[in-house]
């Protein structure tokens, strides 16, 4: 054995995890439908060169630029007798084209079906197939919140109290009815501080649950919240209290449910699960919304690498693969495989943080505007992203329905650059940047994992831009978990790093990154400004979404004046699908939100 | 005789015990010295806050100092008093339930998984453990096969260039990493000519006998190039020490041919150690090959491996290393033993 060789592969493994955590944590509350096939690319390498997609499988700019317009339309309702909203929509028509075996395939398995103990990717796409549970589902036109297992809801005047008619229709999957009950049992397991719920806090805003009758949900909360919806949504589905009741809470050796699900109120039964090798799912025939799903069956492989489940992609040996930047035109390419891209709502945006400790050279507003001018973003975005990004200037991307395109972006000007370093004390001399005692401006960067190319590439051209302007640049290359240790010390020595966060949807949850007590662990760079958190506490106490937006806008002007980062740009989504794979509707929701209507054409596409 | 055998194997049972105690100790302390932790999956999200870190960190015992997180691995945290100044030694699911609390790797408890969500490490070892012998056992058996007759030819032609030819190839194949070749095997002879699957213990819904071996193969024969080229050396060594052995050359001496005394003198001494000590090398190769089954996507040890030190899953990752360090310290254990059996040369004396 070889260990020192093998360590490259353990890191580029380990990376692969922890991206495919990140983007798992950081995606928006649950939709009903499984992401089962790999959406996001969570490392991007090297990228590959643009090209022309088709117009009808792309929303473009323009596209999700209506959604975006849509969806500010909807939600400006007005509260000033309540919220009362009722669905209409039918959800006992059977689906048509049953059939057929579905083949994906991942690197990531899943860690355990227990859905209040994990945070990973993997099982939150195998809990998907089995437990569906929104009390209401995200629009995939209007991003809007629609009643899903609730039928209807009605919020009462003062704001404080949800209530949730639930459908009376719905039956787990050995026919006993889900009811009220199982919500409100689930909730109590899960706001028991001894089960160990990972994100107890976004609950902490529930001051009531109660199930009034079997089929009535009445919540209530203490003050006005604004993602109140989509929290109570996102964060509990019920588990069958009638089979889960006697059994231990979190101990998979006392409760076989937790890796063998047998009763589900999902659109898929489990059928078998080995660890690291595959797990098989059937349709559930008694699936509440619309019957069994189309695919029959849905088998996930675990293969080790990305580069293993491309190949098998190309083979035909599976129906989709992850497609990485690298092979991404070649996927275009490829006569069996369609791949679908979409700007995705929940995108994924990397910056430069700039520590704005005292003590640090950052912490002068003039010299992160310097380099906020020295850098071209513009570049870094064509070049290394190779158009399959977009640049971004704020807190939010384009594909926010808050999205404020009116703050300052600091364009690559070199000759502002020195304008801004001169107004901060230092003197371009002889191509160096001299602070007053003659000193040249030494920064420190970090970033990680080391083994991610693009954040290298980006490292080396932030150096090179700030070499042009006097400024002498260290890189520090660091592995995942040092990275983050670093990147979160109480005491940084760090002057910038590299970082990316994947927004939710909804634009609150941000908060935490800017706010002061989460210094040092999520707002690493400690930025503190009492004017935004004041501005995020205002935006969050209302339901008024108009107010909301123009309060959010507020905060990614005075976010973009202060600089606390250098934005960047945020990623594009794509995935390839073999072409026996129909009914595939990309929206800025992604692809996975309508997976029980996709079928698959008799003949396996080769 | 007999005696003084089970008083050496008593004896060295208690060493090699002493043995793999230090080597917990040790890395207990290396695993906690690397950066990050359990709870490093929450480090970047957004959804969570400090306060919802304090409270897992309580109830996972992960805030108390290393020391006494050790003791509670290796002895359990049933025990532990609590004190008056309300400092707790116990974890939060422990005070929570005297039935959570750990019993130590000493009462054969190895926790439960934080990665796996609270999975019992026992069992995801387990779960793992076939898997990995049936690999480790077929690369044996492979490099045994080539190995043997690879030295055998090289010490019967010493020098010569059959010699060189083994020699040379040895040297330049093991030079390069396992799992490259692997990876080099897998994307030529997977990818592009079809003749193996793509990793995998076998065919998602067949499994049959032919299925499996036709996984096996590419793996073992890969896994087995660090094998046969050591059997090699080591054959050609042990053979070269025997031909210049006095009785061989009364053997010569006397007029036999020199198929029987290759056949009946030299290979019976030359293999007899060899093949005594296969049973512990065979541990060995266990404890050795786990970072090998990744190219292949083989469910065994080393996937678990990768995922628990990645994640710093410290149960699993300890559990994983007083296995592997187990069945070291019992291979050498074994091959010392069956040696001196066979060898009376050998002293029980350390």
């Amino acid at each position: 054995m070889k260990a020192p060789i093998s360590l490259h592969h353990w890191l580029s493994l380990s990376l692969l995890l922890v991206g495919a955590l990140l983007a798992a944590q950081c995606s928006p509350a649950a939709t009903p439908a499984p992401p089962a096939p790999s959406a996001t690319p969570v490392v991007e390498t090297t990228a590959a060169p643009t090209a022309t997609m088709p117009p009808n499988l792309a929303p473009t700019a323009e596209t999700s630029q209506e959604v975006v317009a849509e969806s500010e339309a909807a939600q400006a309702q007005e509260l000033e007798k309540g919220i009362s909203v009722v669905s209409d929509e039918e959800v006992s028509t059977p689906r048509t084209q049953h059939g057929g075996d579905y083949r994906d395939v991942s690197t990531s398995d899943a860690v355990s079906f227990h859905p209040y103990l994990t945070t990973d990717t993997g099982s939150s796409s195998y809990q998907a197939m089995v437990y569906t549970g929104a009390l209401l589902r995200l629009d995939e036109n209007t991003l809007e919140y629609i009643p899903n297992m609730a039928e209807s809801y009605t919020i009462s005047e003062d704001g404080l109290t949800f209530t949730f008619h639930l459908r009376q229709d719905m039956k787990w999957s050995d026919g006993q009815p889900i009811t009220a009950h199982d919500f409100k049992w689930t909730y109590d397991q899960v706001t028991n501080p001894a089960n160990g719920f990972p994100y107890l806090s976004q609950l902490a805003f529930i001051t009531s649950y109660e199930a009034l009758d079997d089929y009535t949900l009445q919540i209530k909360i203490g003050e006005v919240y604004a993602p109140a919806l989509s929290q109570m949504s996102g964060l509990i589905d019920p588990l069958p209290q009638h089979i889960w009741e006697n059994l231990d809470w979190s101990d998979p050796e006392k409760n076989p449910e937790i890796n063998n699900p047998s009763v589900v109120s999902g659109p898929y039964k489990l059928v078998e699960w080995k660890r690291d090798q595959h797990a098989i799912f059937e349709a559930n025939p008694s699936f509440w919304y619309h019957g069994a799903p189309n695919i029959e069956r849905v088998t996930i492989e675990i293969v080790p690498d990305q580069d293993v489940a491309y190949e098998k992609m190309k083979t035909g040996e599976t129906d989709t693969g992850p497609i990485t930047p690298e092979n991404l035109e070649e996927a275009r390419q490829l006569d069996n495989v369609t791949v679908y891209e979409w700007w995705p709502a929940s995108a994924r945006w990397s910056y430069i943080g700039l520590n704005m400790r005292e003590g640090f050279p950052t912490h002068d507003i003039n010299v992160r505007h310097g380099l906020s001018y020295a850098i071209d973003k513009e570049l870094l975005t064509e070049q290394v992203m190779l158009g399959q990004a977009k640049r971004l200037c704020s807190v939010y991307p384009e594909t926010s329905w808050v999205y404020n395109p009116d703050v300052p972006c600091y364009e690559y000007d070199r000759d502002k650059a020195l304008e801004e370093f001169a107004k901060a004390g230092y003197t371009f001399q002889d191509g160096k940047l001299l602070d007053e005692n003659g000193e040249q401006l030494h920064l420190t960067l970090v970033y990680g994992p080391n083994t991610d190319q693009t954040r290298g590439l980006m490292a080396v051209t932030i150096q090179d831009f700030l070499r042009e302007v006097g400024i002498e640049v260290e890189i520090q290359a660091l592995e995942w978990s040092s990275y983050l240790e670093t990147i979160q010390a109480e005491e940084p020595k760090w002057d910038m790093h590299l970082g990316a966060w994947v927004s939710p949807i909804e634009p609150h949850i941000m908060y935490t990154i800017w706010s002061e007590e989460n210094i040092p662990q999520l707002n690493t760079v400690a930025y503190v400004n009492k004017d935004v958190e004041a501005l995020f506490k205002e935006a969050g106490a209302t339901y008024d979404t108009e107010f909301r937006k123009e309060k959010y806008q507020e905060i990614q002007r005075i976010i973009a004046e202060d600089s606390p980062y250098i934005f960047l740009f945020y990623n594009k989504s794509w995935s390839g699908q073999n072409n026996r794979v129909q009914g595939i509707q990309p929206t800025v929701l992604g692809i996975g939100w309508n997976f029980e209507d996709w079928y698959l054409k008799a003949e396996p596409g080769q | 005789m007999r005696r003084s055998l089970t008083r050496y194997i008593i004896r060295r049972g208690l060493q090699s015990l002493v043995l793999l105690w230090l080597a917990t100790l040790i890395g207990f302390t290396v695993y906690q010295l690397a950066p990050g932790g359990p709870l490093q999956f929450l480090d970047e999200d957004p959804k969570r806050t400090s306060a919802d870190l304090e409270r897992l960190s309580d109830l996972y015992g992960l805030d108390r100092p290393v020391v006494v997180q050790y003791i509670a691995w290796l002895a359990g945290e049933d025990w532990f008093p609590l004190w008056p100044n309300g400092q707790a030694w116990q974890s939060g699911r422990c005070r929570n339930d005297i039935g959570d609390c750990g019993r130590g790797v000493v009462r054969l408890d190895f926790g439960r998984s934080f990665y796996f969500a609270g999975e019992s490490v026992i069992n995801l070892i387990a779960e793992r453990i076939p898997a990995t012998f049936l690999l480790g056992f077929s690369s044996l058996l492979i490099s045994v096969v080539v190995g043997i007759p690879a030295g055998i030819y090289a010490a019967l032609h010493r020098g010569r260039w059959p010699d060189h030819l083994i020699r040379v190839t040895t040297v330049l194949v093991n030079t390069v990493p396992e799992w490259w070749i692997g990876l080099l095997a897998l994307i030529i002879l997977g990818g592009y000519l079809g003749l193996v699957p793509l990793g995998g213990m076998e065919t998602i819904g067949d499994g049959s006998l032919g299925d499996r071996l036709h996984h096996l193969l590419l793996p073992a024969l890969v896994g087995a190039i660090g094998g046969w080229i050591s059997t090699s050396r080591i054959i050609r060594f042990e053979i070269l020490e025997v031909l210049n052995q006095d009785f061989v050359r009364t053997a010569r001496a006397k007029g036999l041919s020199n198929g029987t005394v290759i056949l009946r003198h030299v290979l019976r001494n030359a293999l007899l150690p060899f093949v005594t000590g296969l049973s512990g090398i065979f541990l060995l190769f266990l404890s050795g090959s786990i970072l090998f089954e990744l190219v292949f996507s083989w469910p065994g040890m080393g996937r678990l491996a990768v995922t628990a030190i990645s994640s710093r899953d410290y149960p699993v990752m300890m559990g994983l290393f007083v296995i592997t360090s187990f069945l070291g310290i019992v291979g050498v254990l074994m091959v010392d033993i069956l040696y001196s059996f066979v060898d009376p040369r050998v002293k029980y004396e350390l």
